[in-house]
């Protein structure tokens, strides 16, 4: 095993990792995103609320992966379908998957 | 002089004074009773116009106000009756959609899924446009059960390939548990499940060792178990699946021996793997997962990967940066590979090696998402270095690493256009040290 190849992409793993979590630290909360509103990241963990809106749900599971799709894209009932697709291959919580999906057919 | 001539004279004195007295009044600057010619008919022509303008205004008021009725008839409507008639449409509409929504079969199956189209260039291959298309099956048979597929159709020499990419059937045990069997994409990493899509991946190939092509499971068949659920203000997700294990190869190209080949569907060794993965959420942004798969059977392996991805806006770099990567290490035991003789030549001795590969990428993308100018927003750089470590010992495999810079632009939320140069370099192996580049170029879109 090469160690020298095993040491470098853990440092530099660890470096991002720590870039990342650094980044994270030196966030300023943000106000609610409203749903006329772009895509905003959530608030940081110290301003944590239990309750988050669909928009922001939407907001921070979506962007993960992909650029977030206008919720014109489909018609509810295609959402419908959609989401139950995208809670399944982001491990969505039963809430998340509601409030998301009823943002969604809310803003089409 | 005779009489007559001068009553004749007088008179004709006394008419031409007359006219020209008159004369000199028709002339007379306009004082308080009376105006000139010119001025009455300049008022007369006003007056014309004004009453023209006031008809046709009339007219237009007349016509605005009133529409003809299904029979026929001219019927006069009121701000009031304007306002009711809005409110019967919208709920005309509410019922119509309902009854949209009620019909069966209409509503449960949506057909999405990707395609692109692309160029590229890599050295020792000649250019080549390349293209593929990817449907996905979703069907929504109710609140519970759902079944989701993913066809791969691409492009080889002579022919298309058709590759099922996922195929299952998953049922919502509760709001934390989703069971699934079936094919599916392994929750080895996030790669595979997350990021392969052409519209989704922000470069236009795979990396070495997590693609497709790569040491780490891709998709396999069996079932699975995974959901996620809030713990205080974070959130984990996991999944725990054993699957049909993969195949080892044994014979066929040297420099594939000992590998394990995730694309065989089942073997006939009573081969099986078991694994999962978990990931950590601390804030929303940030994911950090640990993978492991171990393999029973011939292959007799152990696998287990690191990943990480951070997505967030910040407005000090007006836009939007990506960060995410993955390591995978994996470890099947000590392998003899046994050289076939050559011609006359003897053969080669055999070669035992520790059975272990290692690799994975780290990749960053930033995307002005809040500038000012709609151009610009929509362009994205990237940048990734991915590298494949071969077992020590076993030189007819090339360890490569590679460094890629990609430039996007999106045409939407899901369409984008990617162009990508490779700096590769490439150790060991059959054909010794290598370096060159290549040059991509793709059209990808989500539908």
């Amino acid at each position: 095993m090469k160690t020298s190849h095993i040491i470098t992409p853990l440092f530099t793993g660890a470096l991002a990792l720590a870039l990342a979590l650094a980044l994270a630290a030196c966030q300023t909360p943000k106000p609610a995103a409203t749903a006329d509103a772009a895509p905003k990241s959530a608030a940081p963990l110290a301003d944590a609320r239990p309750e988050k809106s669909g928009n922001q749900l939407w907001a921070e599971n979506c962007t993960r992966c992909h650029n977030n799709r206008s919720p014109a894209a489909y018609s509810d009932a295609q959402w419908e379908v959609a989401m139950h697709h995208m809670r399944i291959r982001a491990n969505l919580t039963a809430e998340e998957h509601t409030k998301i999906l009823e943002f969604l057919q809310s803003a089409n | 002089m005779p009489n007559h001539h001068r009553l004749c004279l007088v008179t004709a004195s006394l008419l031409l004074a007359g006219s020209t007295s008159l004369y000199s009044q028709t002339d007379k600057p306009p004082g308080d009773k009376y105006v000139s010619r010119e001025e009455h008919e300049k008022l007369k022509a006003e007056l014309n116009t004004l009453k023209a303008q006031m008809a046709e205004l009339v007219n237009a008021t007349a016509a605005a106000t009133k529409r003809p009725s299904a029979e026929g008839k001219t019927v006069v409507r009121t701000a009031e009756s304007e306002s009711g008639i809005d409110e019967l449409r919208e709920e005309v509409a509410k019922i119509k959609q309902t009854a949209e929504r009620s019909k069966p079969g209409t509503t449960n199956f949506l057909l999405t899924g990707y395609g692109f189209g692309g160029f590229e260039d890599r050295p020792g291959e000649s250019g080549k446009f390349t293209a593929g298309l990817s449907p996905i099956l979703l069907w929504h048979i109710n609140d519970r059960l759902f079944f989701e597929s993913e066809l791969e159709l691409g492009l080889a020499a002579e022919e298309t390939e058709v590759h099922l990419e996922y195929a299952n059937l998953s049922y919502l045990v509760n709001g934390y548990i989703t069971a699934k069997v079936g094919k599916f994409l392994t929750p080895f990493g996030t790669f595979a499940d997350r990021y392969h899509a052409a519209w989704i991946n922000k470069l236009p190939d795979q990396p070495l060792a997590v693609g497709e092509d790569g040491i780490a499971p891709f998709s396999q068949v069996g079932a699975q178990l995974s959901g996620g659920f809030r713990l205080g203000p974070m959130k984990l997700n996991y999944a725990l699946y054993a699957v049909n294990g993969p195949r080892l190869v044994t014979d066929g190209e040297p420099a594939e021996m000992g590998r394990l080949m995730f694309d065989s569907n089942f073997t006939d060794t009573n081969s099986r793997a078991y694994g999962g993965r978990i990931g950590i959420l601390p804030i929303p942004e940030l994911e950090l997962g640990y993978s492991l798969q171990y393999v029973t059977g011939p292959a007799n392996a152990r696998l287990h990967a690191v990943d990480f991805g951070y997505t967030r806006e910040f407005d000090a770099i007006k836009g939007k940066l990506d960060v995410r990567g993955q390591w995978v290490w994996s470890d099947a035991g000590r392998f003899r590979f046994v050289p076939e003789a050559e011609g006359d030549e003897a053969a080669p001795p055999p070669i035992t090696f520790n059975n272990r590969r290692n690799g994975g990428y780290a990749q960053i993308a930033y995307r002005p998402t809040k500038a000012t100018n709609d151009f610009l927003r929509r362009f994205e750089i990237v940048g990734r270095w991915d590298r494949l470590n071969q077992p020590t010992g076993f030189r007819l495999a090339a360890d490569e690493e590679q460094w890629t810079v990609g430039l996007n632009y999106w045409l939407g939320d899901s369409t984008v256009l990617k162009g990508a140069y490779e700096f590769i370099h490439r150790s060991g192996g059959e054909s010794g040290n290598f370096n060159g580049n290549a040059l991509i170029f793709q059209a990808a879109m989500g539908f």
